[in-house]
């Protein structure tokens, strides 16, 4: 019997943790967090015990998990060009299988953030879709994974396959942080800088933030994980039956 | 209701539909990603077992005819 490695072992409680500090981020979110302030009203009226001007916008309450699942991505991709690197050095096909997987999981989650994004967009700006940098760089970076896909089945010579794709998933990597530094390069009044010391985000706010950020990573790393044991199963079976065929066809030589 | 309420609520109802939506939609494109792949590991474990029984099988079927 193998021992699994040990992140294999630890993925399960990974996917606790996870799960419970998304849950808890969820719930202080919507508990604790206060309703950001939008267009300033007429007048001002007293709200438990703070006066308010502006629309309250509930809207905002999608960033808690919106901007979170998108670094995901991000992180996903950087552990693409990490094994696409790691392929090109070494020649391994495991170094290949794992690219491959960690690509997945950012489709995944480039594919969550497009969905909440744009329901974020059609609320707050009322339009479906927008040319705005962020959105745009984000968008190349989802063709360009789906792309990743495209080349993959498109080449059958496994080796040739596995270089073209690691050269691929690393040139796609690398659209990975102009999209995160695009909202500096090119400021955009639509989207905020987020991650700087001037946000003005509260510890209120930050902290559920900060909570499903770390959760999603783990349930990131946890479906990683499932998916490679999934593919190395199957690497295993398709090993025995080779190993079974083999077998026929020596006794069928000495029976013959 | 008091109009500067109403006013400072306002998009608060009918941003509701939306939020959930995006929610919803975050946590479904996991779900799906996690059955797929619970499903695929489930046949996986099974073809594995049927097979290594069959080629044990088969290993001493051929040692018995040498």
């Amino acid at each position: 019997m193998r021992s699994s490695p040990w992140p294999d072992r630890i993925m399960p409680l990974a996917l606790a943790i996870g799960a419970l500090l998304t849950t808890t981020a969820f719930l202080l979110a919507f508990l604790v967090a206060p309703l950001v302030a939008g267009a300033t009203v007429g007048s001002t009226e007293v709200i438990g015990g703070i006066a308010v001007s502006n629309k309250l916008l509930l809207s905002q309450k999608i960033f808690f998990f919106h901007v979170p699942v998108a670094i995901v991505s991000f992180a996903a991709l950087a552990f693409t060009a990490f094994y696409s690197i790691r392929y090109l050095m070494t020649k391994e096909p495991q170094f290949d299988t794992r690219a491959r997987i960690a690509t997945e999981i950012a489709l995944v989650f480039i594919i969550a953030t497009m969905a909440s994004g744009d329901l974020w967009t059609r609320f707050d700006w009322g339009v479906w879709w927008v040319w705005e940098p962020r959105l745009t760089t984000y968008f190349i970076l989802m063709l360009l994974v789906i792309a990743y896909f495209i080349l993959r089945t498109a080449i059958d010579a496994p080796e040739r396959k596995a270089t073209f794709a690691a050269v691929f998933g690393i040139i796609t990597f690398v659209d990975a942080p102009i999209c995160f530094m695009i909202t500096r390069l090119v400021p955009s009044s639509i989207h905020p800088v987020v991650f700087s010391t001037e946000s003005g985000m509260s510890p209120l706010v930050l902290v559920p933030f900060l909570l499903a950020l770390f959760g999603m990573l783990l349930v990131g790393f946890s479906l990683y994980r499932v998916r490679l044991r999934q593919v190395t199963l199957t690497d295993r079976i398709e090993q025995v039956k080779q190993q079974l065929e083999e077998t026929w066809q020596n006794r069928n030589l000495m029976e013959g | 209701m008091n109009p500067v309420l109403a006013e400072i609520y306002s998009t608060v109802l009918p941003a509701a539909p939306f939020l959930i939506g995006a929610y919803v939609l975050i946590w479904l494109a996991v779900l799906i990603f996690i059955l797929v792949i619970n499903n695929k590991v489930r046949h996986a474990e099974q073809q594995l077992m049927l097979l290594e029984e069959t080629l044990s099988r088969q290993v001493r079927s051929s040692e018995d005819l040498e």
